[in-house]
């Protein structure tokens, strides 16, 4: 009994920390209509300012405080004038892509500025204990519960008393009805960002304080973490993210308590998915009604598609069977391999996310699936490796396609959050169901494709083996896009409503679509386990899912070509760039926020 | 022989839409209150009231979008009230939207061959649902001749379909939706509810927003329909479109039926005219409120 | 503990290292010409980035001291650091790039098994030796004749962490903490097994993620096992997290940790919550031992900081790597380099004294240590009078 009550003290102060950071993200959310992927980084930004006056500056903690606040704030105003504004027209992505290459930016700043080591995070705090329940709190957890509550009372008195927010409200509701009655937009953004950077800069600062640990690497959690609060409590609903926090909170804690620290986080995802799926609103949001009517394609640049002729790709694929024959370049093979591996993927999320409009942000969920598929199949199966590699692919498509049909029901951005956690479950399934998967050991010892005595690992006969099932598979979903097939997935993306007023099940063709794309990831993994000998939960990382994402963007969504050649190009870039590899991640964040505001069609055009 | 009237039109009066006291509440407001309707095979009938009326709602209970609260909804001898919108369009019924829903980035001709969707039998065979699925994909891939012969069938009916609305969208077949103009993506969205090949065709607001010409235009339009023997439910503000071209009127305001009739009588009931013009002391709620009422 | 022998042993490796630089850098120049060269392949930039700049600091100061006196056989040896993130892919990516360049003798790295092991595969196929210094998965080795890895196995560890939990400490009912990584895990089960034949019962075993923050709810789950210490197999940031929040869920118990928390850091990090906390190391810089003395003074002259484990293990594998280049005699051959690890015996090494390869296993057999704990916010050697003062201090 003690200890229940243990687990819910334990699990409120952690429900507390991600309130701290949930409640800027749904003010954002409710008024930009933004998931800001760039809030973690911020946070993170927050934790070195406070570090830098702590330590160096030997500042009090209120002067802190306040060079927190008013630096992320600063920082804030930055972001949405100089990320965001510019995309105010564009294509819904757009925002969500710019924010995350401006946390790739930001993360990669902060790391060249003070290097990679945590550090502590002294907190100047009395160093007295309360006893509650057989544990005990500090200061700062009272603290940390103060702020908490205070800052939540005052938005709620900003939002409620003030011109401004009345402003900022009225444009969460209707933004053209609003800029219509004079309200200043551009105002309003930067006042909704500024506060909101300002709570996630302070958040930083006291959660580093608490634990007595930051490091510039802690932004994606922080990230992640709020997101599912925000959703939990309803995205945009400011009281509803506070709760949603506490019972994200309370959820990782019963979750612990009962089945063991392992299962944490699977858990809160789990968690993420049930209310995505019965209550998509969050807990406290409001009733579901039509979306809508949209004029325009609303979540892709609309745009035509680059057609070289026939003859061209010939030529070209022609180019690349022979190249290992002509050239000895066996580190440029093996960078070619990897970019067929990712144009597998590519190929996949462009028709599902490009030609579907389901912006999938946990296709590295089902790269694992395959992976781990064949390489069970072929040592405790003991099929033989291309048997093993085909079925991989159709149990992708199977399984994956079950995964993911709960979100099919969703729309916008809730799709992305809800496949994000989707492959964050499947990673941690994969972590804990070790009687199949040998948990974090992972699987090693993997036979390489063999074809009747014929070895095939690396070097040119793989890079044949993936580059031909890259050519067939882009035919084959060409093919697939000529059909009547290709026009009723873009009528499912374009607008769903009026597609099922003409008979059209947007499940089946989303399901369809994942299907078909399943196979090919499936196949990637497959070949991927089969290169690498040894894969274990880690191999396959949501990172994985974001640059495939990015690959889409660059080559153009939905367009066949473009997801190979943009798996080129964002493959075999970062190794140019390994001259400069420190910079690496910050040019690659660049790059993407220039794609965004200048190119969203990507280099071959949306399709 | 018209093309766009499916061969089975029952003979016999029985209604091809029958709606008894469907109701509709959100939350403390009713937005469709036990409405009766019953459009027979070949009649227009439009349904008009002052915005807010429930008029949408109607017709997105009776296409299957929306679920009905309470009274039912019989569509070609079958009861829908609870069908989805796959199924009621399936039966052959079909929509327009009140501010225009096309594919934005599909072509004209794509979103035209999206509306026949359900009349694909070649490449979707009927079987149970996976089966089904993987048997559309299957065959989509292999295009075997009776999927070919399908697709080149329902390509020649798209463009004749399209002919009908003159040289407005045959010229730009090719071309992305939202590249048209307003007026004719509302065109490309009537030819692509045409061909599914409706019993039933709901249009909702079909001129909105256009100007003199263009609903003139829309009025020839839904006159040939009608007179191929198309069965049309029609919403419309524009009250000399509705005189012009109605077999009967249903009036609604505040979801409930406050008249129905010939258009003539229509017209002339009082309970008509206060609905438009009255709520007096409230303020001007009557936007498109017709001078031709006088007339 | 010191054990006696290996005092004696101490003696006469001062003695044979000093007569050893006496005459080598009688007639030892700086090196000079055209470097020799190593690759490295491991994290400069995500996750784990940290541990990629730990590499580089004890990278750099070996090679000072080898360039300074005569190089390999009067070149100088340098490196070409190629950042994997430790992500498999690029792992991959940088073998092959490696594999093609023949300056390239030997290769150090990757950071994590899962990046390791991915590359071994053409590491073997093309006959470059690979070090993976840090990959102490049970399989690694086994990747081929050119896989070797100078890192502590497991096997020779956990005993002595079990000799100190069950033996010195006097736990009977353990609660093991540990990271969920392929490491973690090979050796929580080596530990548990160990412990077991001690003579203890693990009465929990907790895994936890490695970006895990808190860990209250676990603390509370493990107190209710009511074991009599707790065993923590982490790193020293995860291991210093622990610690602060140890006692804030009511847990006033002992605390026996893995050496990998051995750092300065981890003192930073855990604050006042990690004194009394015992753990027994390969490397602890007051050992006056004379291979560690050279690397600690030498250190902390160069980089006005202590140097902790990685530090040390990136030390001794270059100073390996360099041992089998020289012997190996080659400026080309990268056979003769693998055939020279065979060969090579006793090279002086921080965290082996003697470092020996196995040729069956590829790895290095024996492993020292020695029992440390935190009193007073700094580390000291671990012996009864610091052990019941700590005692005290954890009521």
């Amino acid at each position: 009994m003690n200890s229940f009550v243990d687990h819910t003290v334990n699990g409120l102060i952690v429900g507390n920390i991600y309130a701290l950071l949930a409640v800027g993200l749904a003010l954002i959310f409710g008024v930009s209509n933004l998931i800001n992927f760039a809030h973690g980084s911020v946070y993170t930004v927050g934790a070195f300012i406070g570090w830098y006056a702590i330590t160096r500056l030997q500042a009090p903690l209120w002067l802190t405080i306040l060079l927190v606040i008013a630096g992320c704030a600063l920082l804030g105003m930055a972001i949405e004038r100089i990320g965001l504004r510019p995309l105010a027209g564009k294509a819904r992505i757009a925002p969500l892509l710019a924010t995350i290459g401006i946390s790739f930016v930001l993360d990669q700043v902060v790391q060249l500025i003070v290097g990679p080591d945590p550090r502590a995070l002294p907190g100047p705090l009395p160093n007295w204990r309360l006893q509650l329940g057989g544990g005990t709190i500090g200061a700062l957890d009272l603290l940390i519960a103060g702020i908490g509550v205070v800052s939540a009372a005052v938005l709620y008195g900003f939002l409620r008393f003030t011109r401004l927010g009345w402003a900022v409200r009225a444009t969460a509701q209707d933004r053209d009805a609003a800029q219509q009655m004079g309200v200043n937009i551009h105002a309003v953004n930067q006042s909704v960002f500024a506060i909101a950077s300002a709570l996630g800069g302070l958040s930083g600062l006291l959660v580093g304080m608490y634990y007595n640990n930051i490091s510039p690497a802690m932004s994606f959690q922080a990230t992640l973490k709020g997101v599912v609060a925000v959703v939990i409590g309803g995205v945009g609903n400011v009281p509803g993210a506070i709760a949603g926090s506490l019972l994200l909170g309370l959820t990782e804690s019963y979750g612990v308590a009962l089945f063991g620290t392992p299962y944490r986080n699977l858990f809160a995802f789990l968690l993420l998915i049930a209310i995505l799926v019965w209550r998509p609103n969050g807990l406290f949001g409001g009733t579901k009604k039509l979306p809508p009517e949209p004029l325009t394609g609303t979540f892709i640049a609309p745009s035509r598609p680059i057609r070289l002729p026939t003859w061209a790709w010939a030529a070209l694929v022609g180019v690349l069977i022979v190249l290992p024959l002509v050239v000895h370049a066996p580190y440029l093979l093996q960078t070619l391999t990897n970019a067929w591996l990712y144009a597998l993927l590519a190929l996949s999320l462009t028709l599902v996310a490009g030609t579907v409009g389901q912006i999938s942000l946990g296709h590295a969920g089902l790269l694992a699936i395959g992976a781990y598929a064949s390489a069970l199949l072929a040592l405790d199966g003991h099929l033989p490796v291309p048997l093993a590699i085909v079925l991989a692919g159709l149990v992708t498509a199977g399984l994956g396609t079950l995964l993911v049909y709960p979100a099919f029901r969703l729309r916008g951005h809730y799709v992305s959050i809800a496949t994000l956690s989707i492959g964050e479950i499947v990673a941690l399934a994969i972590l804990n169901w070790e009687s199949l998967t040998h948990g974090p050991i992972g699987i090693a010892g993997i036979p390489p494709v063999q074809f009747s005595n014929r070895l095939i690992d690396a070097g040119p006969g793989f890079y044949w083996l993936t580059l031909a099932a890259v050519v067939a598979l882009a035919l084959l979903q060409n093919r697939l896009l000529g059909t009547h097939l290709g026009r009723s997935f873009r009528a499912v993306r374009d607008d769903d409503v009026a597609a099922r007023a003409h008979g059209l099940s947007p499940n089946r063709y989303k399901a369809l679509a994942f299907g078909f794309g399943g196979f090919a990831v499936g196949i990637a993994g497959a070949l991927t386990a089969h290169l690498y000998s040894y894969i274990n939960h880690e191999t396959f990382t949501s990172q994985i899912s974001i640059l495939a994402l990015t690959i889409v963007i660059l080559g153009g969504m939905g367009n066949v070509a473009g997801a190979v050649i943009g798996a080129v190009a964002l493959i075999g870039l970062p190794e140019l760039f390994r001259i400069t590899a420190e910079y690496r991640m910050l040019i690659y964040g660049a790059a993407l926020l220039l794609l965004v505001r200048f190119r969203p069609q990507g280099l071959l055009g949306t399709h | 022989m018209p093309t766009n009237v499916p061969a089975n039109v029952p003979a016999s009066p029985e209604p091809l839409l029958s709606v008894r006291q469907l109701s509709r509440r959100f939350g403390g407001l009713t937005a469709v209150d036990a409405i009766d309707l019953q459009v027979a095979p070949g009649e227009l009938v439009s349904v008009i009231g002052p915005n807010g009326a429930g008029k949408t709602t109607l017709f997105n209970l009776i296409s299957g979008l929306d679920a009905a609260d309470a009274g039912q909804v019989q569509f070609a001898g079958r009861d829908v009230t609870d069908a989805g919108a796959e199924t009621v369009a399936a039966l052959g019924l079909a929509r327009t939207f009140q501010h225009g829903r096309v594919f934005a980035n599909l072509s004209v001709l794509d979103n035209v061959l999206v509306g026949a969707h359900s009349r694909l039998r070649a490449v979707r065979p009927r079987a149970p649902a996976l089966l089904s699925a993987l048997a559309e994909l299957a065959l989509a891939l292999w295009r075997p001749a009776t999927v070919r012969h399908e697709e080149a069938t329902l390509r020649d009916d798209a463009l004749a379909i399209v002919a009908m609305f003159g040289d407005r969208l045959t010229p730009r077949l090719e071309h992305p939706a939202h590249s048209l103009s307003y007026a004719n993506r509302r065109r490309v969205e009537i030819a692509r509810a045409l061909a599914l090949k409706p019993q039933l065709l709901l249009l909702d607001e079909p001129t909105a927003g256009m100007n003199e010409s263009e609903t003139t235009e829309m009025l020839a339009i839904i006159r040939t329909l009608k007179e191929r023997g198309q069965t049309i439910l029609l919403i419309e503000h524009k009250l000399e479109l509705v005189m012009q071209l109605s077999d009967r009127v249903l009036v609604m305001d505040n979801g409930r039926r406050i008249a129905e009739g010939r258009p003539e009588s229509v017209r002339n009931d009082p309970a008509v005219i206060e609905a438009y013009l009255g709520h007096s002391g409230v303020g001007r709620t009557n936007v498109g409120a017709p001078v031709a009422l006088a007339a | 503990m010191f054990h006696f022998e290996s005092l004696v042993a101490t003696r006469r490796a001062l003695l044979g290292w000093l007569v050893a630089t006496a005459f080598g850098s009688a007639g030892a120049a700086p090196a000079a010409g055209e470097p020799l060269y190593f690759g490295v392949s491991g994290p400069l930039t995500g996750q784990n980035a940290q541990y990629g700049a730990q590499w580089k600091a004890g990278f750099d100061l070996a090679l000072e001291d080898i360039n300074a006196n005569g190089g390999i056989n009067g070149r100088p040896l340098a490196y070409l650091f190629e950042d994997s993130q430790s992500d498999p892919r690029q792992s991959v990516a940088i073998a092959q790039k490696f594999v093609a360049d023949p300056r390239i003798l030997i290769e150090l790295g990757d950071f994590s098994s899962t990046a390791s092991m991915a590359a071994s595969p053409i590491y073997q196929r093309a006959g470059l030796v690979q070090l993976g210094f840090t990959n102490s998965h049970p399989d690694y080795t086994k990747g081929g004749d050119f896989v070797w890895s100078p890192s502590i196995s497991q096997a020779d560890s956990q005993p002595l962490l079990a000799d100190l939990a069950v033996k010195s400490v006097g736990l009977k009912r353990i609660a093991v903490l540990h990271l969920n990584t392929d490491w973690g895990r090979t050796s929580k089960d080596v530990f548990v097994k160990a412990a077991q034949e001690r003579g203890a019962q693990v009465v929990a075993s907790e895994g936890y993620q490695a970006d895990e923050k808190d860990f209250r709810s676990t603390l509370v789950r493990v107190r209710d096992a009511k074991p009599d210490g707790l065993v923590l197999i982490s790193y020293y940031a995860d291991g210093a997290l622990i610690a602060s929040q140890i006692r804030s869920t009511g847990i006033h118990l002992p605390v026996v940790a893995v050496g990998s928390v051995y750092s300065p850091k981890f003192i930073e990090l855990g604050g006042a919550a990690v004194n009394g906390i015992a753990t027994n190391t390969t490397f602890f810089p007051d050992e006056p031992r004379a291979e560690v003395q050279n690397f600690v003074k030498r250190f902390r002259a160069k980089y006005n900081r202590e140097p902790d484990a990685f530090n040390a293990y990136a030390f001794d594998a270059v100073n390996i790597a360099a041992q089998a280049i020289r012997t190996a005699n080659t400026t080309r051959d990268r056979r003769a380099v693998r055939d020279a690890l065979y060969k090579i015996k006793d090279v002086p090494s921080v965290v082996f004294g003697k470092a020996t390869f196995d040729p069956t296993t590829r790895r290095v057999n024996g492993v020292r240590s020695v029992d440390l704990i935190v009193k007073d916010g700094a580390w000291a050697v671990r012996d009864e009078k610091s052990a019941k003062a700590a005692a005290v201090a954890a009521k």
